[in-house]
């Protein structure tokens, strides 16, 4: 009986040691990993140097875990083993309620938040007299269930108490009221751009446009599946999202237009769907700098949009109460470049709107 | 490399593991050398090379003191060997700790070296001293094969963090071993709880430690939930890697000796060093202590004795100040123990012996744990309420509630609860066919899972690589 369980134990080890070997340098190697939107590392070259400096040994490691077999599985009995068995909160600073996954953004950055209110109001000196502005605060989801579920979150009313003492000549909209957790996708930290009409109401209401985007009879377009930003960090395997975009008329001829590379494109690039990052579907994602225009519009008025990724879907929505919107994106172009680039010259509105996780980090602003 | 790293158990050991069992006998050793000199290469290419001449040293004076015996200058190789192994290794491992020192006393300005710690120096040196000593001593045989000796030197399980194994320990092995399924097996397991140890547990403690440096809203509560899970992390840091090498030499024939034997249970701090890195604590006794007298001489002499052996044990441990007080904080209690604290221990209940032995213990890792003198008052500052804190916030709640089931864990881990409790079922005949069952299925899960914790590339450094 000994002996057997012995053999049964050698047989097992090696078995799994070299079946975990003998897979990975057999199946082929994977250049991207989409659960977590990041490139896989790829086998080191080989050099004297590199070798001798111990970089060859450092990339190996890297890779060998970038291409493990069964490598998303390994991490999901990791998350498991982290929540169930050992009844962690947390896998990574993710947790999971009601196949939500929700990112601990915790503690508050308040130099971060002072920064950020720097920043704005340095644009607002710089480029923005005499105009009309605003600026709104998107919430993350930990603020709708940190509390409930006993987590850890930023304090969000000292984030709003220092914006709004230092923020000067702007107008705050408050969007912690119009928004819920359902406006938001499981598996990732954006909004949901069928859920958020109302916000869009509530943003054009404040900014005293009368435009109702909820009167608007939207086509509803359907991606499946949408895995999000969370869906690969919190290792565990949950439900996909519907990703869902509206389409209307005034959409149609609507042109988009990036600075960056001086192209055109469509509000909705739908083979964008299967890339990296999903959510790039909406205005192509990530862009410096870009311009919407609607030539179905009634209206000669702008809107200038300084925002995160959240600005790319709630901006069609908004489209269909200005001729033109003007994104800023200011993770990637300068402060001091934005006088080459926009005429501030026209009659605009001006919204700054950024996701509470932006400002927590808001050094990333240049 | 690391044990515990994907490319070590999926690819380096089980490639090991296949060519070394189908090789003839007389190549072991030679396949054995080669693994292990890549296995060092691996993590530290450059020091490979003050490696290989460290052994040769010790292989050199081996002969020398050999060939000495019984001559007028049959100490010189001897010395000349304490004092080559002991220079390479205060050269490397002191220099910049004395240039800052030296600096800081005569408001100097003498640039530091910045020389990297060469992996496992503090090891190596030990168990090449141990054998030139041993040699000299006439307890070893010398060793004339080179080879054979650099094996011993550089043997992959036990090269990079321990235990100090020593010559004589494997002396017969390294010419002669039986390889059996039983002893591979055993090897295994003992490898897979080894890793468990390091990876589960003292990993995910680690975390908690980086967690609270980072966090502002500190309580005198968190202060000491971080001293007993550094405490908990260090030992199952340690005596995981103790594990798992005691594992790996088995697999590979060699019986290494236990290394830990549930420090935590100790009554005593004298109890504990008997408990706790027993290599260490008895290489520094054979080779240091006794030959200063040990505790055949005077009080006087003797608490010299404990105290330079303390010193000692706390500066192997890192060219810092904050292991010197570790060290002699030790000697201090072994002294008042013996002459005061003993008496008193013995007559009152064990529990009470318990709880004064894990309190100095806790303070003693704060001390080893601080980040110099000042990260370590200010660490035992907040323990005690004077930094102005509160006893307790919903943060510290939210890291008690998520690691309290693996403190709990490790708590009972580091106990011989758990042993029992499987002794007492092996027992009865059912018990042991039910464990024979349980057991493989355990570790082939714990291997998974370990797996799964490394592929997820969380926190994992080796504390004790740095000494």
């Amino acid at each position: 009986m000994k002996n057997m369980k012995n053999i049964i134990i050698i047989l097992c080890f090696m078995m799994i040691t070299l079946g975990g070997m003998l897979s990975s340098i057999i199946l082929p190697d994977e250049s991207l990993s989409f659960s977590e939107r990041r490139r896989l590392e790829e086998f080191p070259k080989i050099t004297m140097a590199s070798i001798v400096k111990g970089e060859f040994f450092n990339q190996l490691e890297a890779y060998s875990l970038d291409h493990f077999v069964f490598r998303d599985d390994f991490r999901s009995i990791k998350a498991y083993g982290v929540f169930h068995l050992f009844r962690q909160k947390d896998n990574h600073g993710f947790y999971l309620v009601d196949n939500t996954i929700i990112k601990m953004e915790y503690p508050l950055n308040e130099d971060s938040i002072h920064h950020a209110a720097k920043k704005l109001n340095e644009i607002g000196k710089r480029y923005l007299q005499g105009k009309k502005v605003y600026y709104g605060i998107i919430p993350d989801k930990n603020y709708f269930l940190a509390d409930k579920y006993e987590r850890l979150s930023m304090d969000y009313e000292r984030m709003i108490e220092i914006m709004r003492q230092r923020v000067e000549n702007m107008n705050y909209i408050n969007l912690f009221e119009t928004l819920t957790l359902d406006d938001y996708y499981k598996t990732d930290i954006h909004w949901r751009q069928e859920a958020i009409l109302d916000t869009a109401d509530r943003l054009l209401e404040a900014m005293g446009n009368s435009y109702q985007v909820s009167d608007i009879p939207y086509e509803r377009n359907e991606l499946y599946p949408f895995l999000g930003s969370y869906y690969g960090q919190v290792g565990l395997k949950v439900k996909p999202d519907t990703l869902i975009y509206l389409t209307a008329p005034y959409m149609k001829d609507a042109l988009v237009f990036d600075y960056e590379t001086m192209t055109k494109s469509k509000i909705y690039e739908t083979e964008k769907f299967a890339g990296m990052d999903s959510y790039d579907v909406y205005l192509s994602g990530a862009k410096a700098l870009i311009t919407v225009t609607n030539p179905e519009s009634n209206t000669d008025k702008e809107l200038i949009l300084f925002r995160d990724s959240f600005g790319s879907s709630i901006a069609p929505l908004l489209l269909g109460a200005y001729s033109k919107i003007t994104l800023v994106d200011l993770r990637y172009i300068s402060t001091d470049l934005l006088g080459e680039y926009i005429d501030f010259s026209k009659d605009q509105d001006v919204l700054f709107l950024y996701n509470t996780h932006i400002l927590n980090q808001s050094y990333m602003l240049k | 490399m690391l044990f515990s790293s994907i490319v070590f158990l999926y690819y380096f050991l089980p490639i090991l593991m296949i060519v070394y069992f189908l090789s003839p006998k007389r190549f072991k050793n030679m396949i054995l050398l080669l693994a292990s000199l890549f296995f060092y290469f691996y993590g530290e290419p450059k020091y490979v090379i003050l490696m290989v001449l460290s052994s040769f040293s010790g292989y050199c004076h081996g002969l020398w003191i050999d060939k000495a015996k019984g001559s007028r200058f049959s100490k010189l190789p001897l010395i000349s060997s304490i004092v080559i192994t002991i220079g390479l290794l205060m050269f490397f491992k002191y220099t910049d700790f004395f240039i800052k020192n030296v600096n800081w006393i005569f408001k100097l300005d003498l640039s530091p070296l910045n020389l990297v710690l060469p992996i496992g120096i503090s090891f190596y040196s030990f168990q090449i001293l141990s054998y030139t000593i041993d040699v000299y001593r006439g307890d070893a045989k010398v060793q004339r094969n080179f080879f054979d000796f650099t094996t011993y030197v550089t043997l992959f399980p036990q090269l990079i963090a321990g235990p100090i194994v020593r010559y004589t320990t494997v002396e017969e092995e390294m010419s002669h071993r039986n390889h059996s399924i039983g002893d591979m097996a055993y090897g295994i397991n003992r490898f897979i709880i080894g890793l468990s140890k390091k990876i589960i547990l003292a990993n995910s403690l680690g975390e908690l430690g980086n967690i609270f440096t980072k966090i502002n809203e500190k309580t005198i509560l968190f202060y000491w939930i971080v001293a007993l899970s550094f405490m908990l992390q260090i030992y199952f840091d340690f005596s995981g890697y103790s594990d798992m090498a005691i594992g790996l030499g088995r697999m590979f024939g060699f019986h290494f000796l236990e290394n830990f034997d549930y420090p935590f249970l100790s009554k005593s701090i004298t109890e504990f060093w008997r408990r706790w890195h027993i290599s260490l604590g008895t290489w520094f006794r054979d080779y240091v202590y006794i030959p200063m007298g040990g505790n055949r001489v005077s009080k006087g002499k003797w608490i010299r004795n404990v105290l330079v052996v303390w010193f000692l044990t706390g500066f192997w441990h890192g060219a810092e100040w904050n292991f010197i007080y570790w060290g002699l904080y030790f000697a201090i209690l072994l002294v008042m123990e013996k002459y005061f604290i003993k008496g008193i221990l013995e007559r009152l209940p064990v529990f009470i012996s318990h709880i004064y032995t894990i309190f100095f213990l806790l303070i003693s890792f704060v001390l080893f744990n601080g980040d110099g003198l000042k990260g370590t008052m200010e660490n035992l500052k907040g323990m005690f309420g004077f930094l102005n804190i509160p006893f307790n916030n919903h943060v510290t709640m939210y890291y008690l509630k998520s690691y309290g089931i693996l403190i709990i864990i490790a708590m009972i881990g580091s106990t011989s609860l758990v042993k029992g409790f499987i002794e007492k079922i092996v027992g009865n005949k059912k018990g042991e066919r039910l464990i024979s069952i349980l057991e493989p299925i355990f570790h082939i899960i714990m291997l998974l899972l370990n797996t799964a914790y490394l592929v997820d590339g969380s926190f994992n450094p080796f504390l004790y690589f740095r000494f």
